[in-house]
C-alpha cells in the first residue's frame, strides 16, 4: 500500500458520493458519445459502400437501345437503377453486337463488355424473388466479376454460372434453370439490389437458353444470335468519361442507340447517401449544443453543493489551481466514463444488429463495416468531443470554485 | 511566532459597514497556549480566520514566523497554511466521502514534501485515540471521534501552530475533557495553540487568555490553576 495519498482517491471518492447524480451525468456524456460515434460509424459505413461500390461499378457508361432509356425512366426505377451500371435492367430491347465494332474505335475506352438479358423466372428453390438471367462475356466482363466473393481460379466455362448472393447453392454445386443443369462457378457479394437474385452465364449458354425459352413459351421475345441488351463501357484513366460518351453517341442516331453516363446510374445512390451525413451531423450538433448548458448547470450545482468541502481543502493548504484541477478532473473522469460507456454500448448494439445485414435493410444501401483502425479513430473522436464538452462546461464552475474565499466557503457564504 | 499589529477587519461599506475586528494587537510566542473567549459575533472566528490566512485584514499587519501575510499571494499563503498551520474547525470539517485515515492524509496532498504519510497518519489516529476507527467513514463516527480525527488531520504535516475554533463546542463534558487533555499534551510537545472557546472552565489550561468584545481584544487576568498543568509563557517557550 502506498504511503502517500493521491488526488485520484479524492476524485473517485467524490464521484462515488452521489451515485444517482453522477450516473445521470455519465448517462448524458454516454448519450453524446453514442450519438457522435454512431453518426460517424453509419456515415463511414455508407461512404465505404459508395467507395467500394464505385470501385466495383467499373462502367462509366452504358450503350443501350434508345427504347431502353424510355423504359427505365418510365418505370421510375429507384435505387436499384444504380445496378444498371453493373448489369442492364431486365428489358427485351436489344441491338446487334455489331455496334461494338464502332464503339471499339472510339478513343479513350479502356474496357467494354456486352450483356444480354435473357429471361426472368420464378424459381422458388433458388430464390424467393424472381430470378433474372443474363448472358455476359467472361473474357471482357469488368462489372460482374469484381463482385465475386472469391474470384474463381479459371474463367467462366460452358454450363457454368455466376450467381447473386440470394441464389441458393454454394460454389461447385449444381442448379437447374429451365431444365438446364449449370455448375455454380462463383457467388457475388451482397449488393442489396436485384443483382442478388440474378444468374450470369456465358453468352453462348445465354443464346442456347434463349432458344430453349423461345421453344417453351410462344410469348417469349426471340433472341437472335449476336443480340445484346447493352454494352458497358469504361473510359481510360486519362479520358474524360463524358467526352467518351459523346464520342460513342456520335455515329449513332439517338433514336437508335443511347449512351447513358455514369451519373445517371450513380445519381440515385449519391442522393440517397448525401442527405445522411448532413442529417446525422445536424443531430450530433444539436445534441452537443443542447448538452453544453445542461452539463454546465450540473457542474455548477456540484461545485455549489461542495463549497464547504472546497473551503476546507483550501484551509488545509490547497492552492487555487489545485481546486480548479480537482473540479475539472472530476468532470473529465465522468466524461471519460460516459464516453467509453456510450461508445461501448454502440459497438455492442451494432454487433448485435449484425451491421452487415440489419443496417443494410434499414439504410437501404450496402453498409460496409468500417475497419478496426477507422473505428478506433471514430471512438477517439467521440471520446475527445465528450471530454471537450466536459472541460468546457466545467470551466466556469471550476474557476468560480477556485476563486472562492475559503473562509466564506467554509461558512457556506461562498459565491 | 505571531505578531498582530493594529489589525482591523470590516465587512460591508458605508452605513452597513461592520467592524468585526477592531485594531487588535497580539504577540504569540512559540509554545504558548492562547485562549480567546467572547460572545457570538464578537469577532473571534474572524480573528482566527485572519491568523490562518483565510481572511485578509482590512488594515494592520499579521506576521507569522516573520512573514507578513499581507504581502503573500494566495499560493504563498496556501503553502504557509499547509506547512505551518493546522486548523480545527468548530464543526468536524471532515470530508464525508473518504475514511478517517484518508481525511487525516488529505493535507499531505497539498504538502507533498512534508513529513505526513500513511504511517504517521495511523500514529496520529492512535495518539488521539481513534486508531481502531481508521477505516470508518465520518458518517459512522461519533462527534468526539470526528473531532479527534479532525485534530489528527490538523497535525499531519507537523505544523508549528494549531488554531482551533471552538473545538469542544458541541461535545459532552467527558469528551470535552478528553479533547482538552489532548490539546494540553500537544502543547506540552511544543505546538503553539490558539483556541477560541465559550467555556470559561478551560481558561486555566491556557498560558494567556483574551476576551473579545465588539471586535476588540482584551487580556484577561491569569488564572491560578489548571489542575497540575499551569505553566508560564517562558516554560512553554523552552519546550520548542
Amino acid at each position: 500500500m502506498s504511503q502517500k495519498m493521491h488526488f485520484v482517491t479524492l476524485i473517485m471518492a467524490s464521484i462515488r458520493n452521489k451515485p444517482g447524480r453522477n450516473l445521470a451525468t455519465i448517462f448524458c456524456f454516454a448519450f453524446i458519445a453514442a450519438n457522435i460515434f454512431s453518426a460517424q460509424y453509419l456515415m463511414a459505413g455508407a461512404a465505404g459502400n459508395a467507395e467500394k461500390g464505385i470501385s466495383r461499378m467499373g462502367a462509366d457508361s452504358m450503350v443501350v437501345p434508345a427504347q431502353y432509356e424510355v423504359f427505365i425512366k418510365g418505370a421510375q426505377m429507384g435505387p436499384a437503377t444504380v445496378n444498371g451500371i453493373v448489369r442492364v435492367e431486365p428489358s427485351n430491347f436489344r441491338v446487334s453486337n455489331n455496334i461494338m465494332d464502332n464503339i471499339r474505335k472510339v478513343p479513350g475506352i479502356s474496357d467494354m463488355s456486352p450483356q444480354l438479358f435473357v429471361v426472368t423466372h420464378a424459381i422458388p428453390e433458388l430464390s424467393s424473388s424472381p430470378v433474372d438471367i443474363y448472358g455476359i462475356d467472361p473474357d471482357t466482363d469488368f462489372t460482374i466479376r469484381p463482385w465475386l466473393h472469391h474470384p474463381p481460379e479459371k474463367i467462366l466455362g460452358p454450363n457454368e454460372v455466376i450467381v447473386g448472393s440470394d441464389i441458393a447453392g454454394e460454389v461447385s454445386s449444381q442448379i437447374v434453370v429451365s431444365c438446364q443443369l449449370y455448375t455454380i462457378a462463383g457467388k457475388l457479394d451482397p449488393t442489396q439490389s436485384s443483382v442478388d437474385h440474378s444468374i450470369f452465364l456465358r453468352m453462348d449458354d445465354a443464346y442456347s437458353l434463349a432458344a430453349y425459352e423461345a421453344n417453351a413459351s410462344p410469348s417469349f421475345s426471340p433472341v437472335a444470335k449476336g443480340d445484346i441488351s447493352a454494352v458497358l463501357v469504361k473510359a481510360g484513366p486519362e479520358a474524360d468519361p463524358e467526352m467518351v460518351s459523346a464520342r460513342i453517341q456520335q455515329p449513332f442516331p439517338s433514336s437508335y442507340l443511347r449512351v447513358i453516363g455514369r451519373n445517371f446510374a450513380l445519381e440515385p445512390v449519391s442522393q440517397e447517401i448525401s442527405g445522411l451525413p448532413n442529417l446525422l451531423n445536424m443531430i450530433s450538433g444539436v445534441v452537443v449544443l443542447a448538452s453544453l448548458p445542461l452539463i454546465a448547470l450540473i457542474a455548477a450545482m456540484v461545485a455549489h453543493e461542495r463549497q464547504r468541502e472546497i473551503g476546507l481543502l483550501m484551509a488545509m493548504g490547497a492552492k487555487r489551481k489545485i481546486i480548479f484541477s480537482l473540479v475539472m478532473a472530476e468532470s473529465l473522469v465522468l466524461a471519460a466514463i460516459g464516453g467509453i460507456a456510450g461508445i461501448g454500448t454502440c459497438l455492442f448494439i451494432f454487433s448485435l444488429l449484425n451491421s452487415q445485414v440489419f443496417l443494410n435493410s434499414v439504410l437501404q444501401i450496402t453498409f460496409i463495416t468500417p475497419q478496426l483502425t477507422r473505428i478506433s479513430q471514430m471512438a477517439g473522436l467521440a471520446l475527445l468531443v465528450v471530454i471537450a464538452i466536459g472541460s468546457i462546461s466545467s470551466l466556469w464552475p471550476a474557476y468560480q470554485s477556485s476563486r472562492m474565499n475559503p473562509y466564506d466557503a467554509i461558512r457556506g457564504n461562498g459565491s | 511566532m505571531i505578531t498582530v499589529n493594529s489589525v482591523t477587519k470590516t465587512f460591508g461599506e458605508g452605513t452597513s459597514e461592520i467592524r468585526a475586528v477592531d485594531t487588535v494587537d497580539l504577540e504569540v510566542q512559540p509554545g504558548e497556549f492562547i485562549i480567546i473567549m467572547g460572545r457570538s459575533g464578537s469577532g473571534k472566528s474572524t480573528l482566527l480566520g485572519m491568523l490562518a490566512g483565510l481572511i485578509r485584514p482590512t488594515a494592520g499587519t499579521i506576521r507569522i514566523k516573520g512573514l507578513d501575510i499581507n504581502t503573500l499571494n494566495d499560493n504563498q499563503i496556501a503553502e504557509l497554511r499547509s506547512q505551518e498551520i493546522g486548523f480545527v474547525f468548530q464543526f468536524s470539517g471532515l470530508i464525508p466521502t473518504v475514511t478517517a485515515l484518508e481525511n487525516v492524509l488529505i493535507p499531505t496532498l497539498f504538502c507533498p514534501n512534508g513529513p505526513g504519510n500513511r504511517e504517521t497518519a495511523l500514529g496520529l489516529l492512535k495518539q488521539v485515540g481513534v486508531a481502531d476507527r481508521a477505516d470508518a467513514y465520518p458518517g459512522t463516527l461519533s462527534s468526539g471521534e470526528m473531532k479527534r480525527v479532525a485534530i489528527a488531520r490538523a497535525l499531519i504535516n507537523k505544523p508549528s501552530l494549531l488554531i482551533a475554533d471552538e473545538p469542544t463546542g458541541d461535545l459532552d463534558i467527558a469528551t470535552e475533557s478528553e479533547i482538552m487533555a489532548l490539546f494540553r499534551q500537544l502543547n506540552s510537545e511544543g505546538i503553539t495553540i490558539i483556541m477560541v472557546t465559550h467555556n470559561p472552565d478551560l481558561i486555566p489550561c491556557a498560558t494567556r487568555t483574551y476576551r473579545m468584545s465588539q471586535g476588540r481584544l482584551k487580556r484577561e487576568p491569569d488564572s491560578p490553576s489548571c489542575p497540575g498543568e499551569q505553566r508560564t509563557r517562558d516554560e512553554n517557550t523552552d519546550l520548542r
